[in-house]
C-alpha cells in the first residue's frame, strides 16, 4: 500500500464517554478516495469529526501525516490541519462576507502571499467548481449547489494533501449532485489530492470512490472497493445497497 | 515541503530562471518575489521559467505566474513541466478567461448613486411601514382587526418593566445636574428660588420625554430590530407571510402599541424624579424647603406643559418602534446583518427623536408668534 495519510488503530469514538464507534481500524492512502457509508445516525460524521481534529477518540490511536494527532500539542496539531481541509455537511459559509472573502479567509490567515496572489487564487479556484464571477455574491445570494462548491472551494484552496468531505451532495438534484462528483475527481486527478467523503448517496459512492467502509452497528461492519460491498450478501450490506430487505437477496 | 530555489540566468534581454523544489502555497511567495525583481528591472523581453526540478506545483504557483503575467512587461514562458503540471495550468487558464470578480467593483460616483437609490428605497419602505401600522392600529381600535391574544401586555411588561429603574435614576441625576447649574448662575442675581420653575418648565417640556426616550431607543428599539432581524435570518418572516399571517400585524403593531402605553408612563415617571432631583439640590445648595420648591413648582406648570410632553413620548416611542421594526425587517441574513440592524435603530431612533423635537419646538413657537 502507498503512503498512509491518515491510520486508525482500534479507536473508539462518541461523545461524554458514551462510545459511538468502537474499535475501528482504518486507512487512507495518498490518492485515493475513501467513502465512509451507513445508514442514518450510524456515526458517520462523529468518524469524520475525529479524522479531522475535532473530536478526540475515547480510545486508541489516530494518525494523521503520520503524527498521532491527538497526542502532540495544540500548535503542532493546528500546523498538521493546515494540510488537510474540509467541507461541512452544512457548507458553514460565513454568512457575512462575500464569497471571495469566504474563500481567500484560509489563505489570508496561514500562507504569506500577497493580495493579488490570493484573490488570483480565488478566482482560479471559483471557475475551477463552476462559480466563476460570482466572488461579490453573499452566501445567502448562492442556490444550495453553489453553496456546496463554495465551501469546497474554501476548503480546497491551500491545495491541501487531504480533503474532507461531509456529505457533499447530499440534498442536490441529480446533475447538480453529478457535478460535485465530477468536481471532486477533479480535485484526485488535478490536484493530487486526497479525499475522504462522507455520504450515503449510491450513486455518488459509485461514482467517485476507490474504496469503501461501511459503518452499522457501532463499528466498521465492511470494508473493500465499492464493487465488493455491492455484491456483499451480508443482510447489512445488501439492505444499504439495495434498499430492500435482505432475505429478497436470499431469494433472488 | 521542500523550499523552492532558483538559479537565473541571462541572455541579452531574455532570463531563464531554473526553478527548484515546491512551488506550492507555502512557497510559492519566493517565486513571486524573484518574478516582481526580474520585471521591476525593465530590461528584460522574456522570462523563461524552467520547472525541470521542480517537484511539485499547486494552484499558487499558478497564481503568482498569472498575476505577474497580468501585470504586463515581459513575457512569461514555461518550460519542460511534466504531465500534471500541464494539466494543472491547462486547466485552470481557462478559469483565467471567466469574468473577473474586478469587473464587478464599481466606480465612486456608481457607489453615491446607488447609496442614494438605496436610502429612497428605504425610505420608501418606510413609508408603507407607517401607512400599514396606521393601517392596523385603526382596525384594530375600530375592532375590524385583533392582535395575538395577550401581544400587547407581555410587550408593556417587558418593556416597561425593566427600564423603570434606570430611567428613575438617570432622571434623578439630570434633575439634579440641571438645578446644580440653575442654582450657581441664578444665585448670582438673588434668583435661586427660581431654579424650581427652570427644572420643573425643563423636565416636563423637555428633559423627561428626551431621557426616557434615550433610554428606551436604547433598549427596546434595539431589542426590537434585533429579534425581528433574527426572525428574519431565520426565515420566520418567510415563513409567517407564506401563512398569510401578516409581520407587520402580529409583530409590530404590539410592539408600537406596548411603546405607545410605556413610553408616556415612563416620561410621566420621568418628569416627577426628575423634579424631586431638583428638589434635593435646591435644599443642599439653597436651602429652600421640599414644600416651597414644589409650591414653586406647580405655579408654573399648567396642564398645557404635560400634555406637551406626553404628546412628543408618544411621538418618540413611536420614531423608536418603527426604526427599531424598519431596520430589523430589513436586516440583512447573517450575524453581523443583526447586530448592523439594531446598532443602525438606535443611531436612527436618536436622529429621529433630535429631528422631531427641533421641529416640534420651531413649530410651536411659530405658531405662538403667529397667534
Amino acid at each position: 500500500m502507498s503512503e498512509l495519510l491518515i491510520e486508525c488503530r482500534d479507536v473508539s469514538c462518541g461523545y461524554d464517554d458514551t462510545p459511538v464507534l468502537e474499535h475501528v481500524d482504518l486507512q487512507v492512502a495518498r490518492g485515493e478516495i475513501l467513502a465512509i457509508l451507513g445508514p442514518s445516525g450510524c456515526g458517520k460524521s462523529t468518524l469524520l469529526r475525529m479524522l479531522i481534529g475535532l473530536l478526540p477518540p475515547l480510545a486508541g490511536d489516530v494518525q494523521l501525516f503520520d503524527r498521532p494527532l491527538y497526542a502532540i500539542d495544540a500548535d503542532e496539531r493546528r500546523e498538521l490541519l493546515h494540510r488537510a481541509g474540509v467541507a461541512f455537511q452544512q457548507d458553514a459559509l460565513f454568512e457575512s462576507i462575500t464569497l471571495e472573502d469566504n474563500v481567500a479567509l484560509p489563505l489570508r490567515e496561514l500562507a504569506r502571499l500577497r493580495e493579488p496572489v490570493v484573490r488570483e487564487m480565488v478566482r482560479m479556484r471559483l471557475g475551477l467548481v463552476g462559480l466563476a464571477g460570482l466572488q461579490q455574491r453573499l452566501p445567502n445570494e448562492l442556490s444550495g449547489g453553489q453553496r456546496k462548491r463554495a465551501a469546497l472551494a474554501r476548503a480546497s484552496i491551500m491545495d491541501p494533501e487531504l480533503i474532507a468531505c461531509d456529505e457533499p451532495t447530499a440534498g442536490l438534484d441529480p446533475v447538480v449532485a453529478a457535478g460535485i462528483d465530477e468536481l471532486l475527481l477533479r480535485f484526485r486527478d488535478l490536484l493530487g489530492m486526497t479525499l475522504v467523503v462522507v455520504s450515503h448517496e449510491l450513486t455518488s459512492i459509485r461514482a467517485i470512490a476507490t474504496r469503501a467502509l461501511m459503518l452499522a452497528n457501532g463499528g466498521v461492519h465492511a470494508a473493500g472497493t465499492v464493487d465488493e460491498l455491492a455484491a456483499s450478501r451480508d443482510p447489512t450490506v445488501y439492505e444499504f445497497f439495495h434498499a430492500r430487505p435482505a432475505r429478497e437477496a436470499r431469494s433472488a | 515541503m521542500v523550499e523552492p530555489a532558483a538559479s537565473i540566468e541571462r541572455t541579452g534581454r531574455t532570463a531563464v530562471v531554473h526553478l527548484r523544489g515546491d512551488v506550492v502555497v507555502g512557497t510559492a511567495s519566493a517565486l513571486d518575489a524573484v518574478l516582481r525583481e526580474l520585471r521591476e528591472r525593465d530590461t528584460l523581453d522574456e522570462i523563461r521559467l524552467d520547472f525541470t526540478n521542480v517537484d511539485r506545483v499547486d494552484s499558487a504557483a499558478v497564481a503568482v505566474i498569472e498575476v505577474a503575467r497580468r501585470g504586463g512587461g515581459a513575457r512569461i514562458a514555461l518550460e519542460r513541466l511534466d504531465a500534471r503540471q500541464r494539466a494543472l495550468f491547462d486547466v485552470l487558464a481557462p478559469a483565467e478567461r471567466a469574468p473577473r470578480g474586478d469587473a464587478e467593483r464599481i466606480g465612486m460616483l456608481e457607489q453615491i448613486g446607488g447609496h442614494i437609490f438605496a436610502a429612497g428605497r428605504s425610505l420608501r419602505e418606510l413609508g408603507s411601514l407607517v401607512v400599514e401600522c396606521v393601517r392596523v392600529t385603526a382596525r384594530v381600535i375600530v375592532r375590524r382587526a385583533r392582535l395575538p391574544a395577550g401581544s400587547v401586555g407581555t410587550q408593556v411588561v417587558q418593556m416597561g418593566s425593566n427600564a423603570v429603574g434606570i430611567v428613575s435614576l438617570l432622571s434623578f441625576l439630570l434633575g439634579m445636574s440641571f438645578a446644580f447649574q440653575g442654582a450657581v448662575q441664578l444665585r448670582h442675581y438673588g434668583a435661586g428660588p427660581f431654579v424650581a420653575d427652570l427644572v420643573a418648565l425643563g423636565m416636563v417640556r423637555e428633559f423627561a420625554p428626551f431621557v426616557a426616550a434615550i433610554i428606551v431607543a436604547g433598549r427596546t428599539g434595539a431589542a426590537i430590530a434585533a429579534e425581528l432581524g433574527t426572525m428574519r435570518v431565520d426565515a420566520e418572516l418567510d415563513a409567517m407571510n407564506a401563512m398569510g399571517i401578516s409581520p407587520v400585524r402580529y409583530l409590530v403593531v404590539p410592539r408600537l402599541l406596548a411603546l405607545s402605553i410605556t413610553g408616556p408612563i415612563l416620561t410621566l415617571m420621568a418628569m416627577f424624579v426628575g423634579i424631586g432631583g431638583g428638589m434635593v439640590v435646591a435644599l443642599m445648595v439653597l436651602r429652600m424647603s421640599p414644600q416651597a420648591f414644589w409650591v414653586r413648582a406647580a405655579d408654573q406648570l399648567d396642564l398645557g406643559d404635560f400634555a406637551k410632553g406626553l404628546a412628543k413620548s408618544l411621538a418618540f416611542a413611536w420614531i423608536i418602534g418603527l426604526a427599531g421594526a424598519h431596520l430589523g425587517l430589513r436586516a440583512r441574513r447573517g450575524a453581523s446583518g443583526v447586530g448592523a440592524a439594531a446598532t443602525r435603530a438606535v443611531v436612527a431612533a436618536v436622529f429621529g427623536i433630535i429631528c422631531f423635537d427641533a421641529a416640534f419646538e420651531a413649530a410651536l413657537t411659530l405658531a405662538r408668534q403667529s397667534r
